[in-house]
């Protein structure tokens, strides 16, 4: 039983880490977002199994609220807002796709390298996902700095919530059902934030690519 | 122990300028906005005053506070001892003829202007008197920061004018250099006691190495230094005191500056405990460099409120001069001389509030009228205004340090102090002694000079311009707090027997000193290898009386025989401003014989007619000095502080994925720090 749930949870994480390379390989605002709603759906159902598995049931709370908010609300509301600025298919990056690949591996290593003391104290069966949740974080991080459009910057950013909350399921079975409610609401927010910057950023400069906003120094 | 009135007096201070401040600003009219401050202003100075006569009489401090405000840092605690007293009485003192005169000064402005220049001058003297009040670190410097911001603000009324703009910003560059030296100074004092009150520094400068209260000393002397203006910190005074409204740069050249010393006193003698020959040393260098430059500066300056601002700088050379002195003397055991000394200090700080606080307030009464800081512009004064003059006067002479007014009598102390340190057989001091005592005597030579020329110059003579010929006398609320500053000084002068004890009561528990030394020490005298040193300001005024009397009469008597006429203008009839004595003419002796330090720029253009040169039409001469080892050390700083900024800029990409490419570097930077350690 201990090792099924500790591979299954191993094969989560990894499907949430591969979601987030996706972002660094494919082009196209609508395979970001379906990238994002599996990503949403695995850590849902990931958490669901800690929950039921760790003995944790306010963890199914937890579950059915990450499902609703950023399982449908969230990728409805990327769509539609993807829709009504009618970004080009193209996303421009500073980097390109073989380089951004090469150092999202290099990340995944160096998640790999930093959590290896972590994984010697601790003994839950879930320790196997930490570095991954780890590597999700950085490459999360690195979406959000090497894409140019401002959208891409916002799932880069709802990425790097979900890395969070992965690290906070398979390293503690869940920080307290209070702060994670807390980080929903943050994620939320930032995100309404993030919209309404959006719209001005497009309004001002019709485009939404955010190297534009250097004209705003001096 | 705490008499109900005491805190009372307190409480009718604080509210006095917190409701001055903003009443000042809720002011509908422009007459309404100016006596709403002066009058919380006035209410909380008297209320000051009181509180501060109170402790000095009784000599119980008083103790009070708000602990929960900022309790972090441990509260607003409020302790007001016999040093703090006679500071706080120093701020009152000139803080109520200020704001009198601020109000009848400030007629001209506009409204809008009025209630920030209400409430800012309400807030200076609010936290000036709070700096004297402070109990702890963060009461201590939260007034320093008041009174810091608000003069910044003052200085800066006539945002327009760029001059304005570059005092502003020498101003605030010097306050915060001082302030980013206070405060490791307190953190190096607290780090090794508990609390942070002054008690809890008293006790951590106890278990201090040697090593560590030198460093704690000379972090305060350049901290303190800044504010009070010492050379080489002096840069900001002569450019903030003339771009200040007058009764402004009176607070600020009269008390601000005060503060310095009151800071440098209360760490250097209460709170490290004084005892080191070498710092008494370096103050006795720094008060003697500082005195004479000011005052050669002052010779050269033909703008009337620079020239006071540079007065302002030798003062407080002397001020440090006795001070210095009296720490080398108590190094060394001299006690009761020692007492001597840092009472003549405490006494030349009050005098010289009181005189350059009358000489900033005459002349902004002159510019008011002249519309003008130049001298040259001005003349014949004494018969426009000949009450101003006549308080300007008085205020000269003491500045001058002439008998039998309060200047003399401070400096008297200060010469005495100096003269008693020829006991100790130490070779560095048996030279640096008597150079002190040289360098002091030349400064109060020179300041003379240097009011002769400001005065005559300023009020004699004819007027040379037309603005000066059409000057009319100050109104009564400038003219009276005038009049109360120059009795101040007259009072101070002829009593300075009965001012000296309340000195030596504002010094008891200090350092070394004890209430029988203080109660032991007499007046305006000192043991001198078996002589007495005496002199008695009352018999000194009563002898000049008589001389001038004496005077009177012969000069009556040969008026008799004589007869009133024109000044003889070697045959040509007719008088013109032209001839007048100019004032580059009057310095131009001092500059010849210090041309090595002045450095002047001199220009001479001569147009002759066209036909013949012969014949001259004009003439034009021009001689600059500008203090250049102010070059020397402050243009290697502002350059390299510039270019470090540039180089800083450069972060500043303008690219939102640069900033967050610094978040993620410094996160994965921070994280293989950790690992790998």
């Amino acid at each position: 039983m201990e090792g099924i749930f500790a591979r299954l949870v191993v094969l989560a994480a990894s499907g949430m880490l591969l979601t987030g390379l996706i972002v660094l390989w494919r082009k196209g605002v609508p395979a970001y977002i379906a990238a994002f709603t599996w990503q949403s759906w695995l850590l849902s159902g990931m958490t669901a199994a800690v929950g039921y598995l760790g003995g944790e049931p306010q963890l199914y709370l937890v579950a059915v609220i990450l499902l609703l908010l950023k399982g449908i609300a969230l990728p409805a509301l990327l769509r539609a807002t993807d829709r009504r600025f009618s970004t080009r298919r193209e996303l421009l990056a500073y980097v390109n796709t073989e380089t951004s690949l090469i150092v999202g591996g290099m990340l995944v290593l160096f998640a790999y390298v930093l959590t290896e003391p972590w994984m010697a104290m601790t003994k839950l069966p879930t320790r196997a996902a930490l570095p991954v949740a780890m590597a999700l974080l950085f490459v999360s991080l690195f979406i959000i700095v090497s894409r140019k459009k401002a959208i891409t910057q916002v799932i880069g950013f709802l990425m790097l919530e979900n890395s969070i909350a992965l690290l906070a399921v398979v390293g503690t079975y869940g920080v307290p059902l209070l702060v994670e409610l807390g980080v929903f609401l943050d994620a939320l927010m930032g995100f309404l934030v993030m919209q309404i910057f959006l719209y001005d950023i497009h309004e001002t400069f019709e485009t939404l690519e955010v190297d534009q906003l250097a004209r705003l120094k001096h | 122990m705490t008499t109900r009135g005491v805190p009372l007096a307190l409480a009718v201070a604080t509210a006095g300028y917190l409701a001055g401040a903003v009443a000042a600003l809720l002011a509908r009219s422009s007459r309404g906005a100016r006596w709403a401050a002066a009058a919380g202003a006035s209410l909380g100075s008297l209320a000051a005053l009181v509180l501060a006569v109170q402790v000095l009489v009784t000599g119980a401090p008083v103790d009070a506070g708000i602990p929960g405000l900022l309790a972090v840092a441990g509260g607003v605690v409020v302790r007001l001892d016999g040093l703090g007293a006679f500071f706080l009485a120093i701020v009152s003192i000139i803080g109520l003829p200020a704001a009198v005169y601020g109000a009848g000064y400030s007629a001209d402005e506009t409204t809008g202007h009025l209630r920030s220049l209400g409430f800012m001058l309400n807030m200076f003297l609010f936290g000036m008197s709070l700096v004297t009040c402070a109990g702890n670190v963060l009461t201590f410097v939260l007034g320093w920061e008041v009174m810091s911001l608000a003069s910044y603000f003052l200085v800066m009324v006539e945002t327009g004018d760029p001059e304005t703009q570059s005092a502003g910003l020498w101003y605030i560059a010097m306050t915060h250099f001082g302030l980013v030296l206070l405060l490791p100074m307190f953190f190096l004092l607290s780090s090794s006691g508990g609390g942070a009150s002054f008690a809890d520094l008293r006790l951590g400068a106890g278990m201090l190495t040697p090593a560590m209260r030198n460093v704690v000393f000379i972090l305060a002397v350049l901290a303190f230094g800044s504010k009070a203006g010492v050379v080489p910190l002096h840069v900001w005074l002569p450019r903030a005191h003339p771009a200040a409204p007058s009764h402004v740069s009176a607070l600020m050249s009269g008390v601000m500056i005060k503060l310095g010393i009151y800071g440098l006193v209360r760490v250097t003698l209460d709170v490290l405990g004084g005892g080191v020959v070498w710092w008494g040393g370096l103050l006795l260098a720094v008060g003697s460099v500082s005195a004479l430059l000011g005052v050669l500066y002052a010779l050269m300056e033909h703008d009337l409120k620079r020239l006071l601002a540079y007065h302002s700088v030798e003062n407080i050379g002397i001020i440090l001069i006795g001070f210095g002195a009296a720490l080398v003397l108590d190094g060394y055991g001299l006690r009761s001389a020692a007492l001597v000394g840092f009472a003549a200090s405490l006494f030349h700080t009050l005098n010289h509030a009181c005189f350059k606080a009358l000489l900033f307030l005459g002349a902004g009464s002159v510019l008011r009228q002249t519309h003008t800081r130049n001298m040259e512009q001005m003349g014949g004064l004494i018969t426009r205004m000949p009450q101003t003059a006549l308080l300007f006067l008085v205020g000269a002479v003491a500045i001058a340090a002439l008998p039998p007014l309060n200047g003399f009598a401070s400096e008297w102390m200060v010469f005495q102090t100096l003269l008693a340190g020829a006991q100790i057989p130490r070779p560095e001091l048996a030279v640096g002694i008597p150079m002190a005592v040289g360098m002091l005597a030349l400064t109060s030579g020179l300041a003379a000079a240097c009011f002769v020329k400001a005065f005559g110059v300023t009020f004699l003579a004819m007027p040379r311009s037309e603005r000066a010929a059409q000057a009319r006398e100050a109104p009564l609320s400038m003219r009276a707090a005038m009049a109360l500053l120059a009795s101040a000084c007259v009072v101070l002068g002829l009593g300075a027997s009965m001012t000296v004890p309340v000195l030596y009561r504002a010094l008891e528990g200090l350092g070394g000193v004890s209430p029988a030394a203080a109660a032991a020490t007499p007046g305006l005298w000192v043991e001198g290898a078996g002589r007495l040193a005496y002199v008695s300001p009352p018999l000194l005024a009563a002898s000049l009386a008589v001389v001038v009397f004496l005077g009177w009469l012969a000069v009556r008597r040969a008026l008799g025989r004589a007869r009133l006429t024109d000044t003889w203008g070697c045959g040509r009839i007719g008088q013109t401003p032209r001839m007048e004595y100019t004032a580059s003419a009057f310095a131009e002796p001092l500059r010849r014989v210090f041309a090595e330090l002045y450095r002047p720029a001199e220009d001479l253009t001569v147009s002759t007619h066209p036909e013949s040169r012969y014949f001259i039409r004009s003439i034009t001469y021009t001689s600059e000095v500008h203090p250049w080892f102010e070059a020397v050390i402050y243009d290697p700083i502002i350059g390299g502080v510039r270019r470090a900024s540039t180089e800083v800029r450069r972060l500043q990409g303008g690219s939102a994925h640069l900033y967050l490419l610094y978040v993620v570097a410094a996160l994965l930077g921070a994280l293989g720090w950790v690992w790998w350690s």
